[in-house]
């Protein structure tokens, strides 16, 4: 009889090893989300799109051109942003003041994204390699691939907060995404903060692709779960907070880790979905944020 | 006429949107939807078989060449996305060279074929069958790849009276309904692949036979949680006692898992020698990330994508050492016809077909045999005559089970006649470990184990 | 669809418009009398008067087809009441139709209870689900609401996956018996159905929405403070917006399962396509028209056939996708379609032509909208569009 076999409990260390490991993953994927929602007030619903792309784009470098890992993440990294922002630029910024346009608009890009990467590329996945090599850590394995991920969103989140806090420019996003008139009145041009944050959400979202692409498969579709999963985390976390989106990563990476360790791996895809629901509805404004002033 | 044009077109557009598909290294299993098939018929065993190529079984005596036969005998088929999907393009190619080489030979009536694209959707293969079986009149139809689309048209089977040979959806629930409700469902025939439970006994008859080259002594179930799972589960509760494995761990995982590390922690500490698998779904993340964090147990079952040709060199060899039931692999002599086959396709379509194209091909072959023995392609006498019929085909002797069997009209699954081989990726190549008459290399066991 | 097109041109002076063509009700009851004629053409070839092309036969099968654009003609409009109106976007409206057919289907499949009495009950839990995401509509705003319909279907999923021996799981339900018994070879009979509950749905929908709570759905879109400042609750007003809604989609999708076209799959009811391409069928129409949206999920729904029975092939001179059968690639087509004329044309094709006839019917009325926009009840695109005009003269915006 299978069914008797008792579940596995993995110890403590594990446990941590795999959550950090996840939710830093996580939080790399819904940064550049988190700042769109952030600064600009408007959901990138093809934040999804952008993953994929980058991910195809290092595809096309390292393996269909042979340049090696690190340079198709690093072309992931430029491309996707540049064309990031030459999407705000063409399409985004004459209705950036309607979030529900906004949405439309690149709800249906991203259909039309993923269209044309299963037209050119076809329905089976791809698999990127950046790094070969693992290592264990605390009971659990642990990939270089997935290290590297885990530095880099450190990296980038700890920039991030630098940049936010120490530089002028970050200073002006903070302002611009706090309000736009406010920010407007004391000489801040919105375009040129809104555009830059559309680079950098690309840019991120472009090497978050990679990550994915080398650690589960690229696809067509693999931009779905990514979206949900950083709209997700930006909720829980509170809009327009860095802090509150690591924070968000890293509750529901905990909550998909526990689930498979200790409840049942067959509830893992329910369980983050359920938290977020009740979250929606016991406290709108999120964990960590502030409450949303213009819709 | 419209529907000879579209054939025509969509045939020349296909090979050629094959080739660039091919060389993209397409398909397989998407989250839209692949799903259900499990693994397909494959490698039947030693000719043996009585199945001797138009034996066809007595079903009518009017034999000679096509007293009551049409001129023409036209075959429809549904494919998913034939042109970008290699599962949906090898049941189209492989229905028309069936259809080439049949018309060459040319002792019986014309064969034409018409294919139509399910996209995978239910509501599009409802529509595109009835294109099929009441627009254009065909006299029988084959393909479906997924069990969703399956599941919608079996009403239209019963209602068109028209027969229908699967030759990729897995689910039981087609048997059932022939079993449960002969008279309407009666139509449908599945070619391959096996069904999904019997899926599930093969791994355990895998097993058994193996086990001491594999070396595996204990196991951990890893199954997805769909729906086409579940008789692979029920088969593997069933029968896992004979197979003399130990169960270190059984789990039905999530739909959409991605991220693998905590499953394979816990398999690891429960010192499972092997990760016995059935996926679909969610197979790429799986082997991706096994091979990827070099995981100590092995890793083996029921695997959709890794059954592709081109599945190697898409992932980047990150399924090398994987093993999984498939089909006939181009170079397995399942059959005497098995390779002359994949060789014929290689040449017209520069590539190898994936396993639905071997049972395409049979089935398209078998029903063309049955309807020169019957001497018509009214619908009862090719029930019959397919219910009587054991067919030397590429993936085995096709023989099905009587109305009321379990499993009827299912293709019979047993050595001699359809039996799966098991196939290890070793460096980019599909080197079939089982069965024993087959093999074409030794099992491996990971580099880095 | 072509002369809406061609009556579509409108100038934009201010929103002022060209002197109203009394088409509006002529095309649509002509396009309905069409709509009802069209079986008694059986096996006439049609066409645009162009040899050759997109020439198709009325029969049965063609019929069919057109049953299940109907069908997802009635999907969109139920999307347009809710999103379309009140501009809470919905990014999952297929949990309505899918909860309306899923009862309807599992009531008639595990207790034989007909059709007729399945169908009513799908339409209920469907207005059910309505209030369940309708409620958070009260305290949620803008992305937070639509988050919810973004993955409530996915919830939806993963417990059909979950609780699969119930729901089919992936694989959905077999079909539930027929509306009436009506089957295949009833394709006349049960697109009469069809386009009978077609109307009806449309009539009840334009009698709603041109009622008092019709024009607090709109003006809950353009400006929700405003509407609580003048004393009515919007919030009543959402969650009758997304029952209203629901309870539609139900009706439909429940409808649906039990005609020989659809069936209780979740590919055909909830998943990502369909949710996308009701949303794309409304914008193509024209939001927050209903009419529209009718017009466009017909379109989206039976354009994909012709183009597959067309085999035209996108000429190879062009790039990538040339040389490839325009079937293909249709949801693309749709896709980049409705991104240029949410580019050049927002609102949709029939924007101009509603737009204008709503004018006249107002000031015939007597009756202005509500008043949020200078007197006029104007169209977000409207204002966008406009807006796009002024920044492109030369300020700088902002």
């Amino acid at each position: 009889m299978l069914g008797t076999v008792a579940p596995l409990q993995a110890n403590l260390s594990t446990v941590l090893v795999q959550i950090v490991i996840l939710s830093s993953l996580y939080a790399l994927v819904a940064l550049g989300f988190t700042l769109i929602f952030g600064v600009g007030g408007v959901l990138n619903l093809a934040h999804g799109a952008n993953i994929t792309i980058g991910a195809f784009v290092a595809f096309v470098v390292s393996s269909q051109m042979g340049y090696g890992g690190f340079v198709g993440l690093a072309a992931a990294f430029v491309l996707t942003g540049l064309l990031s922002g030459a999407y705000y630029l063409g399409l985004i910024k004459r209705i950036q003041d309607e979030p529900i346009m906004v949405m439309i608009i690149t709800l249906v890009t991203a259909v039309a994204v993923e269209e044309v990467i299963r037209f050119v590329y076809g329905s089976q996945p791809k698999v990127l390699t950046l790094l070969s090599g693992r290592v264990n850590i605390g009971g659990s394995t642990v990939t270089f691939t997935q290290l590297v991920a885990f530095a880099l969103s450190a990296l980038l989140i700890v920039g991030m907060f630098a940049f936010v806090n120490y530089t002028r420019q970050g200073k002006a996003l903070l302002a611009t995404s706090m309000s736009h008139k406010g920010a407007a009145l004391v000489g801040i041009e919105a375009n040129r903060i809104n555009l830059l944050v559309w680079v950098g959400a690309g840019a991120l979202a472009g090497a978050a692709g990679v990550f994915l692409g080398s650690i589960q498969g690229a696809s067509w579709a693999m931009g779905r779960a990514p979206l949900v999963l950083s709209f997700s985390i930006v909720v829980l976390g509170g809009i327009g907070s860095i802090r509150g989106s690591v924070l968000g990563a890293f509750v529901v990476g905990t909550l998909e880790i526990l689930t498979v360790q200790y409840v049942d791996s067959s509830l893992t895809g329910l369980t983050p979905l359920l938290v977020l629901v009740a979250v929606l509805l016991l406290r709108p404004e999120g964990l960590f944020g502030r409450e949303l002033v213009e819709a | 006429m419209d529907s000879d044009e579209g054939t025509t077109r969509g045939r020349q557009v296909k090979r050629r949107r094959f080739l660039e598909a091919t060389g993209a290294g397409v398909a397989g299993v998407t989250l839209a939807g692949c799903v259900s098939t499990g693994g397909d018929d494959g490698g039947g065993g030693d000719g043996g078989s009585t199945g001797d190529t138009d034996s066809g079984g007595g079903t009518t005596t009017g034999t000679a060449s096509g007293g009551s036969l049409p001129d023409t005998v036209s075959i429809g088929v549904l494919a998913p996305e034939p042109s970008s999907n290699p599962i949906g393009a090898s049941i189209a190619n492989a229905a028309e060279l069936a259809v080439t080489q049949l018309n060459e030979e040319g002792s019986g009536p014309e064969f034409e074929v018409s294919v139509k694209d399910t996209r995978e959707q239910p509501d599009e293969g409802r529509s595109k069958y009835r294109e099929l079986t009441i627009g254009e009149e065909v006299d029988m139809t084959t393909g479906i790849f997924t069990s969703e689309v399956l599941l919608a048209v079996l009403d239209d089977i019963a209602n068109q009276q028209t027969v229908h040979m699967t030759t990729g959806a897995a689910t039981p629930e087609a048997s059932a309904r022939v079993r449960d409700d002969y008279e309407s469902y009666k139509y449908h025939f599945r070619t391959g692949p096996l069904n999904a439970y019997q899926l599930g006994v093969n791994m355990i008859d895998f097993l058994e036979a193996k086990q001491s080259d594999l070396g595996w002594e204990s196991v951990a179930v890893l199954v997805e949680d769909y729906e086409w799972t579940k008789p692979v589960s029920q088969a593997l509760d069933d029968e896992i006692d004979r197979a003399g494995v130990e169960v270190a761990m059984q789990e039905r995982y999530a739909s959409g898992t991605e991220n693998f590390t905590p499953i394979y922690d816990q398999v690891e500490s429960s010192d499972a020698d092997a990760a016995l698998i059935a996926m679909a779904h969610t197979g790429t993340p799986a082997v991706v990330q096994w091979a990827k964090q070099q995981r100590p147990f092995e890793f083996g079952g029921i695997h959709v994508p890794m059954q592709l040709p081109s599945y190697y060199e898409a992932t980047s060899g990150a399924c090398n050492f994987g093993v999984t039931q498939n089909s006939a692999t181009p170079q397995s002599e399942v059959t005497e016809k098995t390779v002359p086959f994949s060789e014929a396709y290689n040449e017209q379509y520069d590539s190898y077909p994936v396993y639905t194209g071997y049972i395409t091909f049979d089935a398209v072959k078998q029903y063309a045999d049955v309807v020169q023995q019957a001497g018509s392609v009214e619908a009862d006498a090719v029930v019959s005559g397919l219910e009587e019929s054991s067919f030397l085909g590429t993936a085995g002797t096709i023989e099905y089970y009587p109305p009321d069997n379990e499993f009827a009209h299912d293709v019979v699954y047993e050595e001699g006649k359809v039996d799966p081989v098991f196939q290890q990726w070793q460096d980019g190549n599909q080197e079939v470990i089982y069965p024993d008459d087959l093999t074409t290399a030794d099992y491996q066991k990971p580099s880095w184990l | 669809m072509s002369e809406d097109t061609a009556s579509g041109r409108i100038t934009e002076e201010g929103g002022r418009s060209l002197p109203s063509v009394p088409g509006r009700y002529v095309v649509g009851i002509v396009g309905l009398l069409l709509l009802a004629l069209l079986p008694l053409l059986a096996n006439m070839e049609l066409g645009l008067g162009v040899p050759g092309v997109f020439v198709f036969v009325v029969d049965d099968l063609f019929l069919l087809h057109l049953t299940t654009a109907l069908y997802f003609g009635m999907f969109a409009m139920s999307w347009d009441t809710v999103s379309g109106y009140t501009g809470q976007i919905s990014f999952g409206h297929g949990l309505f139709f899918a909860v309306g057919a899923y009862t309807s289907a599992l009531l008639n499949l595990g207790y034989g209870i007909d059709p007729i009495l399945s169908i009513p009950a799908g339409i209920v839990l469907a207005a059910v689900a309505g209030i369940v995401i309708g409620v958070p509509a009260l305290r949620l705003r803008g992305p937070y609401l639509s988050l919810v319909t973004l993955v409530a279907p996915l919830i939806l999923l993963q417990l059909f996956i979950f609780r699969s021996d119930v729901f089919g799981g992936e694989l959905g339900l077999r079909n539930p018996e027929n509306f009436l018994g009506f089957g295949v070879n009833d394709a006349a009979i049960v697109y009469y159905i069809a386009l009978g509950l077609f109307v009806a749905i449309m009539a009840l929908l334009l009698v709603v929405t041109r009622s008092d709570a019709g024009r607090v759905f709109t003006a809950i879109r353009e400006d929700e403070d405003a509407v609580s400042s003048v004393g009515i609750n919007p919030a009543k007003f959402k969650i009758f917006a997304f029952v209203l809604s629901a309870a539609i989609g139900g009706l439909a999708g429940a409808m649906y399962v039990h005609t020989p076209v659809g069936g209780p799959t979740p590919t055909e009811l909830m998943s990502t396509t369909v949710n996308v391409e009701v949303i794309i069928a409304a914008v193509l129409g024209g939001m927050g028209t209903i009419v529209g949206a009718a017009i466009g999920g017909i379109f989206v729904g039976i354009v994909p056939q012709l183009l597959d029975s067309s085999g035209w092939i996108i000429p190879g001179f062009l790039p990538v996708v040339g040389g490839t059968p325009v079937a293909d690639i249709d949801f693309l087509i749709f896709a980049v379609i409705t991104l240029f004329l949410l580019y050049v044309l927002p609102g949709g094709i029939l924007r101009a032509v509603i737009r204008n006839g709503r004018r006249v019917r107002n000031s015939r009325r007597g009756d202005d909208g509500v008043a949020t926009d200078g007197g006029q009840s104007e169209r977000v695109f409207t204002r966008v569009l406009r807006g796009w005009r002024e920044k492109r003269r030369g300020d700088d915006d902002e």
